[in-house]
C-alpha cells in the first residue's frame, strides 16, 4: 500500500473540501454570500439543531464558502477540523476562552505579537484568566511556570519582532507530560514552511489577514485542531463534562480528536459571533490556491535582501531566524528547511531618527501596520505595532528603538534593494 | 453511558439521550481500531425517534478499559455479556466491517436476541494482507495511516466533510492510531466461520448497505454477502469503506428505512 493517493500540499491548496459536482459545475469556489440555509422541513430541521446531521444553518455559525476554507486549511495544517473566524485576534481570543474560564492560567512565550499581549496581559485578565510571560524555549522556566490551573501554553512560530523561532518539540514534550495543550500562532511560518502539529503542537492558529490571504485584502483567522491531544485527561471538564446548550452534550465523548473544534464551533462561534464573511472567505482562498508559490518568492527574496542589508554600512544588525547571530537559529533550520518565513529585522545607523529617517525615504515599500502582504511592508515597531507595551514590556518582546521590521514581498528583488538603498541613504544623511 | 462487562469498565455512547431497555434497541458496532464516534451521525437520530441506542467502544479501545478481543469469537461472546449488563434481550444489530463479523457470529449463537442483522461495508470473511497486520504490530500509527488511505473514498480524500469544517480522514487516522488495530486486523484475517454463519441465519431480517468505491472490502465481496442473506442490498454511489462516515446521511437514510420496516413488521 502506498502513500500515493493522499494529495500534496499543493494539490490540497487548490482542490480540497470542494468539487464542482454540487454547484453548477462552478468551477471556483462560489460566495455563499446568505446569512441562512432553508431547512427541507420541521424534520429537517430538528436534526440539524439536535446534531442528528451535519449542515449549516446560519452563518454566524457556519457557511459554505467558509467551509471550504477551514477544511482547506486543516488538511493544509494535517489537522482534524478547522474553524475560521473574522480576524486573527477573534481566533486567537476564542481559543482561550474555549479552553479558559476565570481562575484559569496561561502559560505564554514572552515574545508575541502586541496584541496578542495586550489580549492576555490586560483584557483576559479582567476575566481573571492570568498569564505567565517566559521565555519560550527555557525548558526550566516553562517547566516551572505549569500550575494546576494551566489550561494552554501559547507561542508563536516565529515571534514577531524577536525572529525567535519557537521548539515546538521541545515544547510539546514538556506541555503535554504536565497534560497540557501547546497552542502556535503560525503566522508568520503558515503550512507552507512549518506544519506545527507535525512537531507535536495540539492547535494552530493564524492570522489568515497574512501570508495565508497573501495580498491584502482581507482580514480573517484560523484555529485548527491538531486532534492528537487527550482531553479526557481530567483537567479539562469543559470538554469531558456536560455541555446545557446541547443537550448535556460532552464533547470529547461524543466527537474525540476533533471536540475542540467542534466546542470552538458550538460555543464561540454561536456565543461570541465572530464569523468570517463569506466574501473574505473567498479572497482568503484565491491566497491559499499559490501560497506554496508565494512562500517559496517570499523566501527567496527575504535571503537575498538579508544578505544584502548584512554588508551595508548603515546597517548596524540584521535579525533573520537563520543567522547565526540568532539564538535559535538551529531550531529555525530543523523545523524550517523550506526557509524561516519573509520576516526580517534590521537596525540603521542613527538610532530612533535613523529609523524615521528610513521609513520615510523608501518609496516602493509601504510604511504601514501589516504582514505578509505580496508587496514589501516596512515599520518602526517602537513607535507604532507595539508602542503600548511599556519598556520592560517592549525589551522583554526583543525590540530595540532603532529597529526596522521587513515583511518581504514579491517584487523583484533589485527593486527592492534599489528601495533599500534609498532608505539607507536617508539614514545615514539623518545621522551625520 | 458506562457498564461493567466481565469486570472491565465499558463506554457506550448513547446517541445523547438516556438509555431506555425498555425501547426497541440498536446496537451498532464499529470497524477495526475505531469507536463509537464513528456512528454520530446515526446514533443520534436513532435515540431521539424511539429508539434506544448503544454504541460501545470495543473492550480496550478510545474509552472503554479492558483487553480488546483476540478473536471475532471471543467479540461474539462478549456482546452477549454487554447486552446482558444493559438489560437487553434482544436488538437490531448494526456492524461496520469488523462489527459486522462480530454480529454475523453473535447472530449464529444467539439468534433470539437478533431482531435485525444490517451489514454496512463489509462481506462474510475480511481477509487482512499479512503487511498491514505486521505494520500495525509495529506502529498502529503507520497502520492507521494506510488504512484511512484505503478506507476512504475520493470524496474524502479531497477533503469533503458532512460536518462543515471537519477532516474525516484525519479524524479516523487519530482515532485508530490510538487503539489496538493490530488485534483487530488478526481477528478479521482469522476469522473463517462468516459463511456458515450466514446460512445458520433463518428468518432473521437482513439488510447490507455497500460503498462502490470500497477498497478495504470490495463491494464484489459485498454483493456475495448480499446473496448469501437473501437480501437486495443498497449501494452507496461515489463513497469508500468508511460509510458511516463519509456518506452519513445515505448510511442513515438506509438503516432507517430497513429498521422502521422490521419495526412496523413486528407491530403489525
Ligand atoms: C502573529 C500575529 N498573530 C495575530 C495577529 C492578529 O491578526 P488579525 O490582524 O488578523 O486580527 C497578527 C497581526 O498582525 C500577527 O502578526
Amino acid at each position: 500500500m502506498s502513500n500515493s493517493s493522499f494529495y500534496k500540499p499543493s494539490t490540497i491548496a487548490l482542490h480540497t473540501g470542494y468539487s464542482p459536482e454540487s454547484d453548477y459545475g462552478s468551477r471556483a469556489v462560489p460566495i455563499y454570500q446568505t446569512t441562512s440555509f432553508a431547512f427541507d422541513d420541521v424534520s429537517d430541521a430538528q436534526s440539524l439543531f439536535n446534531v442528528e446531521r451535519g449542515g449549516h444553518i446560519y452563518s454566524r455559525i457556519s457557511n459554505p464558502t467558509v467551509a471550504v476554507l477551514e477544511q482547506r486549511l486543516a488538511a493544509l495544517e494535517g489537522g482534524s477540523g478547522a474553524i475560521c473566524t473574522a480576524s486573527g485576534m477573534s481566533a486567537l481570543y476564542s481559543t482561550f476562552t474555549t479552553l479558559c474560564s476565570a481562575g484559569d492560567h496561561i502559560v505564554s512565550s514572552a515574545q508575541i505579537y502586541g496584541s496578542t499581549a495586550t489580549l492576555l496581559r490586560h483584557t483576559l485578565p479582567r476575566f481573571d484568566i492570568q498569564t505567565d510571560f517566559i521565555p519560550i524555549n527555557d525548558a526550566k522556566a516553562l517547566e516551572a511556570a505549569i500550575k494546576p490551573n494551566t489550561k494552554l501554553v501559547f507561542c508563536e512560530s516565529i515571534s514577531n519582532p524577536g525572529m525567535e523561532v519557537s521548539n515546538l518539540p521541545e515544547i510539546a514534550r514538556i506541555a503535554n507530560a504536565k497534560g497540557i495543550p501547546v497552542v502556535v500562532d503560525a503566522t508568520f511560518s503558515t503550512p507552507a514552511l512549518c506544519r506545527p502539529i507535525e512537531h507535536g503542537a495540539n492547535i494552530v492558529v493564524h492570522s489568515v489577514t497574512k501570508w495565508i490571504g497573501g495580498h491584502g485584502t482581507a482580514i480573517g483567522g484560523a484555529i485548527i485542531d491538531g486532534g492528537n491531544f487527550d482531553w479526557g485527561n481530567g483537567r479539562f471538564p469543559e470538554m469531558t463534562e456536560p455541555f446545557a446548550p446541547y443537550h448535556g452534550m460532552r464533547f470529547w465523548e461524543e466527537f474525540g480528536p476533533n471536540c475542540f473544534a467542534m466546542k470552538v464551533r458550538s460555543e464561540a462561534m454561536r456565543d461570541l459571533g465572530p464569523a468570517m464573511a463569506p466574501q473574505n472567505a473567498f479572497l482568503i482562498l484565491q491566497g491559499v490556491e499559490t501560497l506554496n508559490l508565494r512562500m517559496q518568492k517570499h523566501v527567496e527574496n527575504t535571503v537575498a535582501l538579508r544578505d544584502w542589508l548584512l554588508e551595508q554600512d548603515a546597517v548596524t544588525w540584521v535579525n533573520h531566524p537563520e543567522l547565526e547571530s540568532n539564538a535559535s537559529a538551529d531550531v529555525a533550520k530543523s523545523l524550517f528547511p523550506n526557509g524561516a518565513g519573509s520576516m526580517l529585522c534590521f537596525g540603521v545607523t542613527g538610532g530612533r531618527a535613523g529609523g524615521t529617517a528610513f521609513v520615510n525615504a523608501v518609496q516602493l515599500s509601504s510604511h504601514l501596520a501589516n504582514v505578509g502582504d505580496s508587496r514589501t511592508l516596512v515599520i518602526h515597531p517602537g513607535s507604532t505595532t507595539h508602542s503600548r507595551l511599556d519598556k520592560d514590556a517592549l525589551e522583554a518582546a526583543g525590540i530595540s528603538e532603532d529597529l526596522i521590521r521587513v515583511s518581504v514581498g514579491l517584487e523583484d528583488i533589485k527593486d527592492i534593494i534599489g528601495d533599500f538603498s534609498k532608505g539607507l541613504k536617508a539614514a545615514a544623511r539623518a545621522t551625520s | 453511558m458506562r457498564l461493567s462487562v466481565n469486570g472491565a469498565d465499558v463506554f457506550a455512547a448513547t446517541g445523547g439521550k438516556e438509555f431506555d431497555p425498555n425501547l426497541p434497541t440498536v446496537v451498532f458496532l464499529h470497524g477495526s481500531g475505531l469507536d463509537h464516534r464513528g456512528w454520530a451521525l446515526q446514533t443520534r437520530w436513532f435515540a431521539y425517534h424511539g429508539y434506544s441506542v448503544l454504541a460501545p467502544d470495543l473492550p480496550g479501545h478510545s474509552l472503554s478499559g479492558g483487553e480488546p478481543c483476540a478473536s471475532i469469537e471471543v467479540s461474539a461472546a462478549w456482546l452477549s455479556e454487554f447486552l446482558d449488563a444493559a438489560d437487553v434481550k434482544a436488538a437490531h444489530i448494526v456492524g461496520h466491517s469488523q462489527g459486522f463479523l462480530t454480529a454475523l457470529e453473535f447472530a449464529k449463537n444467539n439468534p433470539d436476541r437478533v431482531l435485525s442483522l444490517t451489514a454496512i461495508g463489509t462481506a462474510a470473511a475480511i481477509p487482512v494482507n499479512q503487511a498491514l497486520i505486521d505494520t500495525a504490530k509495529d506502529s498502529a500509527a503507520k497502520a492507521a495511516h494506510m488504512m484511512v488511505n484505503w478506507g476512504f473514498g475520493p470524496g474524502a480524500h479531497n477533503g469533503a466533510s458532512a460536518v462543515p469544517g471537519m477532516q474525516p480522514i484525519a479524524i479516523g487516522r487519530a482515532i485508530m492510531s490510538r487503539n489496538p488495530l493490530a488485534v483487530d486486523l488478526q481477528a478479521c484475517a482469522d476469522y473463517q466461520g462468516g459463511s456458515d454463519a450466514v446460512q445458520a441465519l433463518g428468518n432473521i431480517p437482513g439488510c447490507c448497505i455497500l460503498a462502490d468505491q470500497d477498497k478495504m472490502t470490495p463491494i464484489k465481496a459485498g454483493l456475495k454477502l448480499a446473496e448469501a442473506m437473501g437480501v437486495s442490498p443498497t449501494i452507496i454511489k461515489g463513497f469508500g469503506h468508511m460509510l458511516p462516515i463519509e456518506a452519513p446521511r445515505e448510511t442513515l437514510n438506509a438503516l432507517r428505512a430497513f429498521i422502521s420496516s422490521v419495526q412496523n413488521q413486528a407491530a403489525a
